[in-house]
């Protein structure tokens, strides 16, 4: 019984962090020219390591600029900027997570 | 003052030896340490020569894969392998240290420094990245190490320091020996002056103790047996001291004229010999003697007991007591005299050590006893307290 709950919960908490990457991630970046593994890649090849990618990440979230943005200029001149996120913390921790599994290079090579 | 050699002095004393010892000890690991630190200078500049010869071709190998990379960077995940090279193995790691993917045979990877070897003898390459290809900050490329330059290095490595310490010991006995000159020198000297000195002693001292043997004591005054008692005394002294020098400087070289000896016999003859000196201290004999054979040279075996008694005597206290111990291979001298200090029990043999300089002598008996010890292969213990005594233990 007590197994089921927490599975469910881990399901229903799963889900939910989903509904944050796609809902809050997606939606948006759906209209625009660079897909999200290319960004991924970008900040991959600006950023290295996996904790140094999320911390641009959530950094660039917070703090959007265009002098730390890992976007070409013509890109950023056309599109401008993103608004400062107002996803909740712990919400924007786990849309990275789950952002940095779906692209990560580590494991996939063979 | 050129001395010549003589041959009782061929032999180095333990004093000299060890300061020989000494000084070769220090001379030895002073020589390896310099000949193992230029050695180890050698090695490792022979590995930076390696690593040069290498680092270009190296260098080219990294460019092309880094190139490599950056195709696979742009096209992944569509293309997912990992580009491989026959010419080497290779690996990436990001900035914190995490393997991305690896090639390598070797997992001895060190991150802090650009080429090394591995403990399995590969040649690892370390190319950091500017921009992270996959994520990569290192690039590691491996080859393997053939050691052909270690061979070298070891081979002229064995040579050169061979020859360099063959060159340094036949320095270092050089200088040894200059050093102990001076010693070596005065030791001859005074050989031969001993020498020289003990032909001349000979007849006179002859000519005395027949003629003291020869007086009718029952015809001369109290007075004047006394006086004659002392002659006796201070003849025999001489005697005993000429007895040692002779044996030091011309008998111990003559052939050996072994037969079996009875001791008991002889040590009741040189105590009868000794007793008028001991009584000139009331020194007391202790005899425990059980018959006892030994195939020896009468007069060194004699030279042996004689200076074992003379010794006792003279470093006996007054009224003292000399316990002589004899078993079928065994011969025990115990005196009750003024003893030798510990650290100086190791030196007693070397000849003119004398470490009491109150009594007479050259400081040569127990070097003879020495000598003639280790030739008929028989063994000497001395045990000693200050101010206790000294018991020295023969077996054969």
């Amino acid at each position: 019984m007590v197994r089921i709950f927490i599975l469910l919960c881990a399901m229903v908490l799963s889900s939910h962090a989903a509904d944050a990457y796609e809902s809050n991630c997606i939606k948006c970046h759906a209209l625009l020219p660079y897909s999200l593994r290319d960004i991924f890649m970008r900040y991959l090849a600006a950023y290295g390591g996996e904790n140094n990618v999320k911390v641009g990440l959530d950094h660039y979230f917070k703090y959007p600029a265009k002098d730390i943005s890992v976007m070409p200029i013509a890109f950023l001149n056309h599109y401008g900027i993103d608004h400062h996120s107002k996803i909740k913390e712990d919400e924007l921790k786990k849309a990275i997570d789950i952002y940095w599994k779906k692209h990560k290079v580590i494991g996939r090579l063979k | 003052m050129q001395v010549s050699k003589n041959k009782a002095t061929n032999s180095l004393l333990a004093s000299e030896k060890k300061s020989l010892f000494r000084f070769l000890t220090l001379y030895v690991l002073m020589m390896m340490s310099i000949i193992v630190l230029i050695s180890l200078f050698y090695y490792q500049n022979q590995e930076k020569m390696m690593f040069l010869s290498k680092r270009d071709m190296l260098s080219d190998y990294a460019y092309e894969q880094i190139k490599k990379l950056k195709v696979l960077h742009n096209t992944f995940p569509a293309q997912n392998t990992y580009p491989r090279d026959p010419r080497f193995k290779s690996a990436i790691y990001d900035l914190e240290y995490v393997k991305i993917f690896s090639l390598l045979e070797s997992d001895d990877i060190d991150f802090n420094t650009d080429m090394y070897i591995t403990y399995d003898n590969k040649i690892h390459f370390v190319k950091t990245l500017f921009e992270y290809y996959l994520g990569a900050k290192y690039l590691f490329l491996e080859i393997p190490d053939d050691g052909e330059w270690r061979k070298e290095a070891w081979e002229n490595i064995f040579i050169f320091g061979g020859l360099a310490i063959v060159f340094f010991t036949i320095v270092g006995f050089y200088i040894a020996n200059l050093f102990l000159n001076p010693m070596r020198s005065s030791l001859l000297l005074l050989d031969r002056f001993i020498k020289d000195t003990t032909h001349e002693l000979n007849t006179p001292l002859s000519t005395i103790l027949a003629n003291i043997e020869m007086i009718d004591k029952s015809s001369i005054g109290e007075d004047n047996k006394k006086k004659i008692n002392r002659i006796n005394i201070a003849a025999k002294t001489v005697s005993q001291l000429y007895q040692d020098l002779t044996y030091l400087t011309l008998e111990h070289d003559m052939h050996k004229n072994d037969e079996n000896v009875e001791t008991k016999a002889l040590i009741e003859n040189r105590v009868e010999y000794f007793d008028i000196l001991a009584k000139t201290k009331d020194i007391t004999f202790v005899l425990d003697l059980k018959k006892s054979y030994i195939h020896i040279n009468r007069h060194k075996w004699t030279r042996v007991i004689d200076n074992l008694l003379s010794n006792a005597i003279k470093y006996n206290n007054r009224k003292g007591i000399i316990h002589i111990t004899l078993r079928q291979n065994m011969l025990t001298i115990g005196d009750t005299g003024i003893g030798i200090e510990m650290a100086k029990i190791p030196f007693v043999f070397d000849r003119y050590i004398r470490f009491n300089q109150s009594e007479g002598g050259f400081g040569i008996g127990l070097s003879i006893i020495k000598k003639i010890i280790e030739e008929y292969n028989m063994k000497i213990e001395i045990k000693s307290k200050p101010n206790e005594g000294t018991v020295v233990i023969i077996k054969w």
